[in-house]
C-alpha cells in the first residue's frame, strides 16, 4: 500500500514498519493548474502543484497521506487535500518547530498517534521490533546515500549530481527494500575519475527534484558537490541512538528533530543557526560558492535569507539566490545568472 | 517613534477634552498611543512577542509587552511605512513576504525597535512571524523564548503548552531577575476576565440590528485589546465602547454615521494605512462592517488560581491556529450571530496562513449563504494599493448583496 508524503520530515520508518510503501508526492505533473480554486495564488508552487495532482487524479492509488505541519503552506495543503479528496485518509503531524526534550516528547506522542493510525490503514499494527528493524534499515540506506554523496564530492560518481538526484527521486517513491537494493547496486559499481570538472558549489534550499536542473547548473560550469535540499540530501538521514534506553518511537522523534536545521526550524538558543550550518557545510565539502534555490513564496526560507546572506558574506562564500517554482523552466530562465556566478567564482580561484 | 506617540497622545487628549470629542475610538487610540509610548520611552521593561503571547502574564511580571506586528501596523497607519519597507527590501526581504514583518525588519534595521528585555515568539499564527522573531533575536543579541502552540485543544496539548509557559516564566526570571508573584498574577487574570466580560457585552451590542458600531470603530479591537489585558485600562476602555453602543441603541439604534443597508463581516485583518474604501462602503453604499473575524472571544474565563491552563487554552483557541475547519466554523458562528449579508477578505498579500485558505473559507461561508469578496490587498504596504479597481469590485459586491435575499430571512 502506497502512503503519500510531501516533506522530508515525514517519518518514513513508521510507514515502512506498517508494511507501507512511502510515496513522495513530487511537484512534477502535467495535471491542470487548479489548486488556486482552493488556495491563494501566493502559496508556494510546491504545494500548489501537489494539490493540482490531487485534484487532477494524477496519483497512483494511495492508502492515505501523511502530511506535516512543517510550514503554513503545508498546513493549508492538509486542509486543501481534505477538501479535494474527502474520501482519502489524511494524517497531519503537528511537528514542533524547535528541537529539545519537551518538543521530542510531544513529537513522540504525535508519532505514537500516527503509529496507531498507520496500523489501521494498512492492517499491520506496528510493533516496536518492526519499527526498530525499519529504523535500522533506513540507517543502512542513509549510510549508503552518504557514501554516494562522498563519491559525488570526490568526482567519482558516474553521472554526477543529476544521477544522484535520479536516485533520490527513485527512493522517494520506492519501498525501502527497493531503495536499499538500488543503492547497493550503485555502490557496487566502480568509481569514475573524470568528474571533477567545474567549480565546486553547494546547492541549498527546499524543493528541487528535476535532475535536468542539476544538468543545467553543471552545463553552466558549476559542479554540485553537495546539496541540502528537501528532495535531496535531507530526504533520508540517520536516526542515531541504537543503544539508548528509549523506545523506538522516542528514538525516531529525537532523530528527526535533531537533524541539522532546515529553514522551518526555530533555533531559539542560537538565532541564525541556519546560516552558520550552511557555512560549515559548504566549507566541509570544499565548495567555492553556494547556490540557493528557494521556492517562490516560501516564508521560512525567504524570511531567513538576509541572515544566511550575512553569514556567507562574513565567511567570504559567494551566494547566488535563484527563486523558482521547482521547474527546469524557472531555473532555465536564470542560466545567464548561473553562468555569471560561475565566472565570478572562477576569477576568484 | 516616541515623538510620534507623544504627539498623538497630546492631540488625542485635546480632542477628547473638547465638547462632544469624547468618542470610544479616540479613547482606544489614546490607550494604544500610550502603550506605544511605554514601549519606546526607555523607562519600561519591554517584551516583544508573537501574536498569541500571554500579555496579561507578562504584564503581571512588569513588562510592557506587545506583538511585533503592532509596529508594522503603527508605521502604516502613520503613513511612514515606505521607508521601512524599502530598507527591508534592501536587506533582502522580498515584497512577496508579509509586509507586517517586512516593516518590523526595516524598523529593527534602522534602529526603530527598542531592544527588549525579553523576546517571546509563538508558533501561532505563522512561520513568517517565527522567522521575524528569530531575526530580531539575532540582530538585538537577545535570547529568544519560543512557545509551540499545538494545533488542537486536547488535554495533552494543554499540558504541553502549560509546561512551556512554566519554563518561559523561569527563563524570564533567569534573564531579567523579574519574578512572577502568583497573587499578582491572580489579580491580573481577574482583571483580564472582567475586561473580557465587558468585551463580550460590546460584541453582543455590536450584533444589534442596526449595529451601533460604525465600520471603523472596532477595527483591530479583538487583536489589540489583549495587549492591555490585566491592566485597568482594558476594562475602562471596553466599558466606554459598551456604554456608547448601549446609548446609541437606546436612542433609536444605528451608528450615527449611516443608515445600515448591508451588514458585512471583515475576515482577518484590516487595511492599516489610510484608505477611503471602508468609508465609501459605509457612507456611499450603506454597507457597514459590523464584525471583524478577531472580534471574537474564543475562550472561557480563566481560573485565577490555575491561570496557566486557561491561558494555554486561550492561545490554542485563536482562530488562526489549527485546521481550517475550526476557523471556518468560527467564521460561520460570527456570520450567524451578526446576521451578516456578506464578507470581505482582503487576502493580505504575503499571508500564507490566512490568505492561503481563502478558497476554503469562501466555500465554508457560502455553505450558509454568505458570499465572500476576496480582494488582493497588501494591508500594510500602500505602494501597490489599487484604489480604483478595489472600489469597482466593492461597489459590485454590495450591489449583488442588495439584490439577493438575506441568508437570514
Amino acid at each position: 500500500m502506497r502512503i503519500g508524503f510531501a516533506c522530508a520530515y515525514a517519518p518514513l520508518p513508521l510507514i515502512d514498519a506498517a508494511g507501507g510503501r512511502p510515496f513522495r508526492i513530487l511537484p512534477e505533473s502535467t495535471a491542470a493548474d487548479q489548486a488556486g480554486r482552493i488556495l491563494h495564488d501566493n502559496m508556494c508552487p510546491h504545494v500548489k502543484r501537489i494539490l493540482d495532482r490531487a485534484m487532477g487524479d494524477d496519483l497512483p492509488e494511495l492508502g492515505g497521506v501523511v502530511l506535516t505541519n512543517s510550514c503554513d503552506t503545508m498546513r493549508r495543503l492538509a486542509d486543501g487535500w481534505r477538501r479535494a479528496r474527502p474520501e482519502e485518509r489524511v494524517f497531519l503531524i503537528d511537528l514542533p518547530p524547535a528541537a529539545g526534550e519537551r518538543s521530542t516528547r510531544w513529537f513522540a506522542a504525535e508519532l505514537e498517534r500516527l503509529r496507531r493510525e498507520l496500523g489501521e490503514w494498512t492492517g499491520h499494527p506496528i510493533s516496536d521490533a518492526a519499527l526498530k528493524d525499519s529504523i535500522a534499515r533506513y540507517n543502512q540506506l542513509a549510510t549508503g546515500l552518504s557514501e554516494l554523496r562522498e563519491r559525488l564530492n570526490e568526482g567519482g560518481l558516474t553521472g554526477g549530481s543529476p544521477a544522484l538526484q535520479r536516485v533520490y527521486n527513485r527512493i522517494s517513491t520506492s519501498s525501502l527494500t527497493e531503495s536499499l537494493a538500488l543503492v547497493r547496486e550503485l555502490l557496487a559499481q566502480p568509481t569514475t575519475a573524470s568528474g571533477t570538472v567545474g567549480v565546486p558549489v553547494h546547492l541549498f534550499g527546499n524543493v528541487l527534484s528535476d535532475p535536468a536542473v542539476f544538468e543545467l547548473i553543471e552545463e553552466c560550469g558549476a559542479r554540485v558537490v553537495s546539496d541540502d535540499l528537501c528532495t535531496g540530501g535531507r530526504l533520508v538521514q540517520p536516526i542515531p541512538g541504537e543503544k539508548d534506553p528509549v523506545s523506538p518511537i522516542e528514538r525516531l522523534a529525537d532523530g528527526i528533530l535533531s537533524r541539522s536545521a532546515c529553514a522551518r526550524t526555530m533555533t531559539p538558543d542560537t538565532p541564525g543557526q541556519l546560516g552558520e550550518d550552511l557555512v560549515a557545510r559548504a566549507r566541509e565539502v570544499g565548495a567555492r560558492g553556494v547556490i540557493a534555490h528557494i521556492v517562490k513564496f516560501c516564508d521560512p526560507y525567504l524570511g531567513r535569507l538576509p541572515a544566511v546572506r550575512q553569514a556567507l558574506k562574513a565567511a567570504s562564500l559567494p551566494l547566488l539566490v535563484l527563486e523558482g517554482d521547482c521547474t527546469l523552466r524557472s531555473v532555465g530562465q536564470q542560466a545567464t545568472r548561473i553562468e555569471a556566478f560561475v565566472e565570478m567564482l572562477e576569477e576568484t580561484l | 517613534m516616541l515623538q510620534q506617540f507623544e504627539r498623538t497622545i497630546d492631540a488625542l487628549e485635546a480632542k477628547l477634552a473638547a465638547p462632544q470629542g469624547n468618542t470610544p475610538r479616540r479613547r482606544y487610540a489614546l490607550e494604544f498611543a500610550r502603550l506605544g509610548k511605554r514601549l519606546y520611552d526607555g523607562r519600561h521593561p519591554v517584551a516583544w512577542c508573537g501574536v498569541v503571547a500571554p500579555f496579561d502574564l507578562l504584564n503581571a511580571m512588569g513588562f510592557t509587552s506587545c506583538f511585533v506586528e503592532f509596529v508594522g501596523a503603527s508605521l502604516a497607519s502613520s503613513g511612514v511605512v515606505d521607508t521601512f519597507l524599502d530598507r527591508a527590501e534592501q536587506d533582502g526581504l522580498v515584497p512577496d513576504m508579509c509586509a507586517y514583518h517586512r516593516a518590523v525588519a526595516g524598523a529593527a534595521a534602522l534602529g526603530m525597535m527598542p531592544v527588549p528585555q525579553v523576546l517571546v515568539a509563538t508558533s501561532c499564527p505563522c512561520f513568517a512571524g517565527q522567522a521575524t522573531m528569530e531575526n530580531l533575536a539575532r540582530l538585538m543579541e537577545r535570547e529568544l523564548i519560543f512557545l509551540h502552540v499545538p494545533l488542537e485543544q486536547t488535554p495533552e496539548a494543554v499540558r504541553y503548552l502549560v509546561d512551556q509557559l512554566e519554563s518561559m516564566i523561569t527563563q524570564i526570571t533567569a534573564l531579567t531577575g523579574r519574578r512572577l508573584d502568583p497573587d499578582k498574577l491572580a489579580r491580573t487574570i481577574e482583571r483580564s476576565n472582567r475586561a473580557v466580560a465587558v468585551i463580550e457585552e460590546v460584541f453582543e451590542l455590536a450584533a444589534h440590528i442596526p449595529s451601533p458600531s460604525a465600520s471603523r470603530e472596532l477595527k483591530d479591537f479583538g487583536i489589540a485589546m489583549p495587549l492591555l489585558f490585566g491592566r485597568p485600562e482594558a476594562i475602562e476602555l471596553a466599558q466606554v465602547f459598551r456604554d456608547a453602543f448601549a446609548g446609541r441603541i437606546r436612542s433609536g439604534g444605528g451608528n450615527g454615521v449611516t443608515k445600515e443597508r448591508v451588514r458585512l463581516l471583515w475576515i482577518q485583518n484590516r487595511i492599516q494605512f489610510r484608505e477611503p474604501l471602508v468609508k465609501m462602503l459605509e457612507q456611499e453604499l450603506g454597507a457597514v462592517v459590523v464584525v471583524d473575524e478577531l472580534n471574537h472571544v474564543t475562550w472561557d474565563p480563566i481560573d485565577p488560581q490555575n491561570p496557566l491552563e486557561g491561558i494555554a487554552r486561550r492561545m490554542i483557541s485563536n482562530p488562526f491556529n489549527g485546521p481550517i475547519e475550526s476557523r471556518i466554523s468560527k467564521l460561520q458562528a460570527l456570520a450567524r450571530r451578526y446576521r451578516v449579508d456578506g464578507a470581505i477578505n482582503p487576502c493580505n498579500w504575503g499571508c500564507r496562513q490566512g490568505a492561503g485558505a481563502r478558497g476554503l473559507m469562501q466555500t465554508g461561508l457560502a455553505e450558509i449563504g454568505v458570499p465572500v469578496l476576496n480582494l488582493e490587498v497588501d494591508c500594510v504596504d500602500p505602494r501597490s494599493f489599487a484604489e480604483g479597481q478595489l472600489r469597482t469590485r466593492l461597489e459590485a459586491f454590495v450591489e449583488m448583496l442588495e439584490a439577493k435575499s438575506s441568508p437570514w430571512s
